[in-house]
């Protein structure tokens, strides 16, 4: 338990220590709610205060810096430097370091939602009006989908050099074709069917309204196939093809 | 018999080429084993078999009584390791990164003891990324020492490091020496094994072709000195051969080593040759025969081709 404890504690620091890390996931999206938050502050789209409306999208972008560009090229670079194969030489087992990986980024998942929901409530009028606990389990849902992308990523990447411009754009697709911060309904009719297919674009929907239609588990159930499609596939192809060097 | 380590038979195979080929041996408990050899003569597939890295493809290994083949997690408690190759995080401070390796293991001795050991004590909030490529090495020598481990692995502890530092690591593996533990280590360099191993195997092709003490090496194989000549009139390998007493020639150009056990005949032969004019010599030096002579007797190879 201490050497979990521990873990987690230096996993954290060496995360703090990455600028580049730290940037896509906390300071790109702090910038980007403060930005929103001070262009749009007063106004409503549709009815809806336009930064309620955002600020789902906006956790759906830190969440996948976090499960997709960070775990692709964390997991990518520890292969491809041997750290995997020196740590199989001691006790450690796999099923363990793949384990803390997964809670780590989970809690930072947590740290960023509660990050981004403060300032957003707090400066811009933001809230969340919907059921937090409904919120936070589709959200749980959402960030295992895309670390088992990340992890699918990872596995398929063959090296470090091409690791962070690949998870880069599968990010940026997932987020601008997601519908992270305009709505699909504005595409090119012909793109239609692909944003469809995106979790980016699903979660984004069921996060947007419970926080702001204060839907039930009812109505946001149709959102859910599609990630558990990719949550499915990803992990097969994550398991398929992962290699410790 | 105290062995710590029992190696039988152990073959693996990549493709076409068999990285080791029935290979067996004992260590003894307190020993330092040294596989000597070139690159690619299937020094690191050998200690990767042992410390469950790889599978082998046939063979038995025992670590302290233990058959790795289902007991590799007790044997991973038990041994310490340096790969070739060491990569860490960029950004983790060398204490950190010992406390993070001993808490993978049951016991672990305390971090200020293994950088202390290592005298890697005053980089202790260093990163890892500013550490020269010396300093590099004896954190991987600490990474593998967190454990207090029985056996320690050692493979190709100095290649690529300065004179200095190469001393180094030979000053912390003679201490641990003198507390008892059991090494194996691999390298391609001559001295290292003569200076460190009390018993050496050498590889070639994946086979164990000699193995015994360095001195009883050397003494088996006949070959108590070797003369080294230049020469310009171009006299062929036949030529030393046929004269008494030489047991073994090896050419390479104009320079020839001629192997011998009595020096002062083949020397006198020599000085003769050269007054007669039937050899021009533009150099000649005498040295004691060394695991390089014993491995290019062996093999006709030079160890560093």
């Amino acid at each position: 338990m201490n050497t979990l404890v521990g873990q987690i504690k230096l996993e954290f620091k060496l995360f703090l220590r990455e600028k580049e890390a730290l940037f896509w996931t906390l300071a790109f999206p702090v910038f980007m709610i403060v930005l929103f938050g001070l262009l749009w502050k007063d106004e409503t789209w549709d009815g809806i205060p336009t930064i309620a409306y955002l600020l789902p999208g906006i956790i759906v972008m830190a969440v996948m810096t976090t499960c997709i560009v960070s775990t692709a090229t964390g997991v990518v670079e520890e292969r491809e430097k041997g750290i995997f194969r020196r740590l199989s030489l001691t006790p450690l087992k796999r099923k363990t370091l793949i384990g803390w990986q997964i809670v780590n980024r989970y809690l930072t998942v947590l740290a960023q939602t509660t990050i981004l929901i403060a300032i957003g409530m707090a400066f811009f009028g933001a809230a969340i009006d919907g059921n937090l606990l409904l919120f936070w389990a589709v959200l749980t849902l959402g960030t295992i989908s895309f670390l088992a992308l990340g992890f699918a990523l990872a596995a398929l990447i063959k090296n470090e050099k091409s690791a962070h411009p690949l998870s880069m754009i599968v990010f940026f697709t997932l987020m601008f074709l997601g519908g992270c911060f305009f709505p699909i309904d504005q595409m090119p009719e012909f793109l239609c069917p692909v944003c469809e297919a995106l979790p980016s674009l699903h979660l984004n929907d069921a996060l947007r309204m419970i926080a702001v239609e204060e839907v039930g588990i009812i109505e946001v159930w149709r959102e859910i196939p599609v990630l558990l499609g990719w949550l499915a596939g990803c992990s097969i192809l994550a398991v398929k093809f992962f290699r410790w060097e | 018999m105290n062995a710590v380590v029992e190696v039988k038979g152990l073959t693996k195979r990549y493709g076409d080429v068999m990285a080791a080929n029935e290979v067996s041996f004992d260590i003894e408990k307190g020993e330092i084993f040294g596989l000597l050899g070139p690159n690619g003569a299937g020094k690191t597939t050998t200690v990767e078999l042992i410390e469950g890295l790889r599978k082998p493809d046939s063979g038995f290994i025992k670590v302290c009584g233990i058959d790795t083949s289902d007991g590799i997690d007790k044997v991973k408690e038990l041994i310490g390791v340096q790969l070739q190759t060491t990569t860490l995080y960029d950004k983790i401070r060398i204490g950190e990164a010992i406390d993070l390796f001993g808490g993978y293991y049951r016991k672990s001795l305390p971090t200020a003891q293994i950088l202390g050991g290592v005298s890697l004590s005053d980089k202790k909030d260093s990163f890892v990324e500013a550490l020269s490529g010396g300093q590099r090495q004896r954190l991987a020598l600490a990474l593998a020492l967190v454990n207090d481990p029985e056996i320690l692995f050692l493979d190709e502890p100095t290649t690529g490091l300065d004179p200095q530092a190469r001393r180094n690591v030979w000053d912390i593996v003679e201490r641990l020496r003198e507390r008892g533990k059991t090494i194996i280590l691999t390298t391609h360099y001559m001295e290292e094994a003569e200076r460190l191993c009390d018993r050496i195997g050498i590889m070639d092709q994946g086979k164990i072709i000699a193995l015994d003490a360095p001195r009883d090496l050397i003494a088996k194989q006949n070959l108590e000195s070797a003369i080294e000549l230049i020469t310009s009139n171009g006299v062929s390998k036949e030529f030393f051969h046929k004269l008494p007493n030489v047991s073994n020639v090896t050419q390479d150009g104009d320079r020839f080593i001629l192997h011998t056990k009595e020096t002062s005949p083949v020397l006198t032969q020599l000085t003769h040759l050269s007054e007669s004019g039937d050899l021009d010599l533009k150099s000649i030096s005498v040295r004691k025969a060394t695991l390089e002579d014993v491995f290019l007797e062996l093999t006709g190879k030079k160890l560093r081709e």
